[in-house]
This record gives structure tokens, sequence and C-alpha cells, in this order.
């Protein structure tokens, strides 16, 4: 569970906050998608709740963010939090630790960290591996990989600490459809054990898995609730954070709200 | 030009990452102790065949653009101002004989190993991961540069032709190698903490090399020899 409490947070030298008095609860059970325009605040509102802003951003935090009963913004917060929280940023190749040789060694990097046993961490790392679908690259070099491999690996490495919270900043930037698909196939699972915030605009394949839509803009959080209540107002619309559904059927002079997925699409317009 | 490692399947691959290490500071050592310039250019003869027997001779051309400088400066300073030729082949083949041995075990010792290797002994994590990323820099350093040349290239830049077409090269080449290397550095540091690297208590080691009675005692061996021959150098 991660609770935001009136937080703001604004980078060093920067003019206005890039977090605007966001109260926010996200708890196990559904996937929450956290998007909105570029410069919302999205991404810095997950290094927030993973406690790196502003410990390695900079910046100054006002409010109280608490993650599993911990304040992740004090070092005895991400102490105890050190591997319960498990964060995928979007570009992979800066994730790479450099200190594996072959994707099993890479996907075991933060379990090893943790000093579990190696008969363990062998079980955490072939159990992520074959999760994510990349078992056939297990001897590869981590360097040799492309980038929608590469994120996939990353992803292992984060599902292998097996953490309570999974946060994760546009996840699939790197995949191709087909490879975002069955990422995002993968979230409903995780969220039925831990708390699971995707920050993203890939809005159109993240509705068919998510439970609870947090609408972002410049800092502030303007929406929250149901896809359908958040994604399909006249205003999410217009700020075009809906996806292409609801795009199309506004053009096409649908009333608002708007439906958000082609399956409600079809059945508003068959009524 | 070649600097980092390089897979391979030679004696110094094979062994515990810190053989290679000792014999590098053996090395180092012996460069300067033993009387020059017959002294090291025994070493620089020996170094020379021991990359070419590991099969890393790649490593002697990127040997040979590192030492080159030092040599036309030496040359320069002491042959042609003070007319001593003999000290600028003495200092120079010490600095050859360490960079041959120095190139060898980077391309020998592959990080990860090191890495393991150190944790297995018990140091901190954190002073490991450092002594390896340093390892690592270099190589990382100079596929950025040339990823960097290369995107510059096709937006126009000339990169060749005069000396002073080449350095007005060097600015739109050095500025995105410096804050990309700086922005990347945010990157890494987010990622590493997110995936425990800040909080280790006792890293587990993966792999921890094994480590042979012989090998312990070659190391032993090659550090009485450093120390010896020290001893020997003040005495004498």
């Amino acid at each position: 569970m991660i609770r935001f409490d009136g937080v703001s947070f604004t980078y060093t030298g920067a003019a206005r906050p890039a977090l605007d008095s966001i109260s926010a609860t996200f708890g196990p059970g559904v996937v929450h998608l956290v998007t909105g325009p570029l410069g919302a605040g999205c991404s810095t509102l997950l290094l927030a709740a993973a406690g790196l802003a502003p410990h390695i951003t900079g910046g100054r935090l006002s409010g109280i963010v608490s993650a599993l009963g911990n304040v992740p913004s004090s070092a005895d917060g991400r102490r105890a939090l050190a591997g319960r929280i498990g964060l995928l940023l979007p570009t992979p190749w800066t994730q790479l630790s450099g200190m594996a040789s072959t994707v099993a060694d890479e996907v075991a990097f933060g379990p090893a960290n943790h000093g579990w046993p190696r008969t363990r961490i062998a079980d955490a790392v072939s159990r992520a591996m074959d999760r994510v679908g990349i078992v056939h690259l297990e001897t590869r070099q981590p360097e040799t990989l492309s980038g929608g491999e590469l994120q996939r690996v990353i992803l292992a490495g984060v599902m292998a600490m097996d953490p309570e919270v999974y946060l994760l900043d546009e996840p699939a930037l790197e995949l191709d459809p087909a490879g975002a698909e069955a990422l995002y196939r993968l979230l409903p699972e995780l969220a039925r054990e831990a708390t699971v915030v995707v920050a993203s605009t890939d809005v159109d394949r993240l509705l068919e898995v998510t439970g609870r839509v947090w609408l972002l803009r410049e800092g502030r959080c303007v929406a929250h609730g149901s896809p359908d209540a958040v994604l399909g107002t006249e205003d999410a619309v217009a700020a075009r954070c809906s996806g292409t559904t609801a795009e199309i059927a506004r053009s096409a002079g649908l009333p608002p709200p708007f439906p958000v997925t082609v399956e409600a699409a079809i059945g508003r317009l068959r009524r | 030009m070649n600097v980092g490692y390089v897979a391979g399947r030679g004696p110094l691959h094979r062994s515990h990452p810190f053989t290679p290490l000792t014999l590098a500071a053996t090395f180092a050592i012996l460069a300067f102790v033993l009387p020059a310039p017959g002294g090291a250019a025994a070493l620089c003869a020996l170094a020379l065949a021991l990359a070419l027997f590991e099969g890393v001779g790649g490593v002697l051309k990127s040997a040979l653009l590192t030492v080159l400088p030092f040599w036309i400066f030496l040359f320069v300073i002491h042959a042609v101002i003070r007319g001593s030729p003999v000290t600028a082949l003495d200092v120079a083949s010490r600095i050859t004989a360490i960079v041959i041995v120095f190139l060898t075990v980077l391309a020998s010792v592959q990080p990860a190993r090191l890495v393991d290797a150190m944790v297995d002994r018990g140091l901190p994590f954190s002073v490991a991961y450092l002594f390896a990323a340093t390892l690592q820099a270099v190589p990382r350093l100079r596929q950025r540069a040339k990823d960097i040349l290369d995107a510059q290239r096709c937006r126009g830049l000339a990169v060749r032709g005069s000396p002073w077409r080449r350095a007005r090269a060097l600015v739109p080449l050095a500025m995105p190698l410096i804050l990309g290397a700086l922005a990347e550095v945010d990157e890494r540091s987010l990622a590493l903490e997110a995936r425990g690297a800040a909080y280790v208590v006792r890293r587990t080691p993966l792999h921890p090399p094994a480590d042979a009675g012989r090998e312990k005692m070659l190391r032993w061996g090659m550090l009485l020899l450093a120390v010896g021959s020290i001893v020997v150098k003040i005495a004498v």
C-alpha cells in the first residue's frame, strides 16, 4: 500500500512543482494507471513513492508519502523498504548493473544484493524469466540484447526480488505491440498479491487491464476512479489523455461520457 | 583500440581474478626496481609474450597508442634537450612494460568475476562495485563517444581535414559525451538504488571463483618477489 497525503515536490531550479498537493492511495487488487500529458508528474510520483525523489533526484518534498507503513523519504524508511518496492524505469540500458555477463546473472543482481542463498536466487530467477518469457535469453550477454529484450530482462530483475509494490514507468516503451500486450497481461496477475502502479501514456492498451486511473495534469491529480469515469469525460478527451477509442467516439459525435474501450464503443454504437 | 575485457580462455582468464591483479602490481614494481634499460626491456618482452599467449594481442595496439605520446615527450626532453637518449629509453621502456601488462590484465579479468571474488573475500559490495565500474568506464565512454561521433557525422559534422578543423569538431563531441554521461549517472543511481545496491549487508556472490592452493602460492611468490626486489634495491 502506497499513500500520498498532500504531497508536493519541486525539482531544484524548477519554476513550478512537479507534484502539487497530491493525495492518493494505491493498494493491491487492481492495476493503477497514472497518466496525463507529458510533464504531468507521473514519473515523479513513482520516484517519490520509491523514496528516490528527492533522495537521488534532489529537490524539495512536502507532505507525507508512506509505503508499506514506512516513510520512503527517510534513510530508515528506505532501508526498511529495500527490495520490497520494485521500480522499472523507461530506459532499460541505463538500468543494467554492469556486473553481469549473462541475462540470468543480470536478473539475479537484485536478489544477490539482498544476500539471498544461491538456491533461492536460482529459483526466483528462473521463475521471473519464465513469467516474462525470456528463458531463451538466459545465457546471452545483456549488452548484446535489443531494447525490447532488455526491457523484459530488467522487468524480470524487478520481479525476481518478489516486491510487494511494483512501480512501472512506461514499462513497454521499448516493446513491440505484441510484447507490450504480453507484458500488460501479466499486470493483473501481479496485482493480485502486490500493489501495481503503472505510469504510462499507452492508454489504449493499458485500459484492458487497468482497474483504477489517476489523471494528472501539471502535477495535480485532476480526476481518479474507474477508467470510464476518468477518461470518458470531455476534459480528458480534449486533453488527449483518453486514448484513441474515446477520441474517435467524440469525433463521431457521441455525447459524453465517451466510451474508452473498443467493447464499450461498440455497445454504445449498437444502442 | 582495445581497452577492457575480452572474452577468452587463456590462463589469466581462467585464474582467480586476484592473480592477474597481483601480477600487474608486481610488474609495476619490478619495472621501476630492475636496472634499466635492460630490466625494463626484458619486462616489456615478457609482457608482450604474455599478451600474445593470453590471446589478447589486440591490446598491443592500444598500448602502442597509449605509450607513443610518452615516447615522443621523453625523447624530446631527455634525448634532444638534455642529450641523454639512454634516460629516455630507460623511462619509456618502464612505462611501456607497465601499460602492456595492465591492458593485458584489464582484457583478462571479467568485472563480474572480480566483484564476486572481492565480495567472497568479505569486501564491501560498494568497494567491489566501484573498482569494477572503474575498469568498465573506459570501454563504456569509448562506445558512447563512437555513437555520438556517428550521430554527429550523420548530421554533417566534418571530423576530418586540417588539425584546426579536427580540434573544432571536438566541441560537439565532448559536450554530449560529458552531459550524457552525467545524465546517465543519475539514471544509474536510481536503478541501482531500486535494485538494492545501496543497502547491501552481505551480497551473495553468484559464481565465486575457485582459488587453487597453487595460485595462492603464486600470488605470495609474486608479492615476495616485489617486496624482495625493493629491499635489494634499497640495500644496494
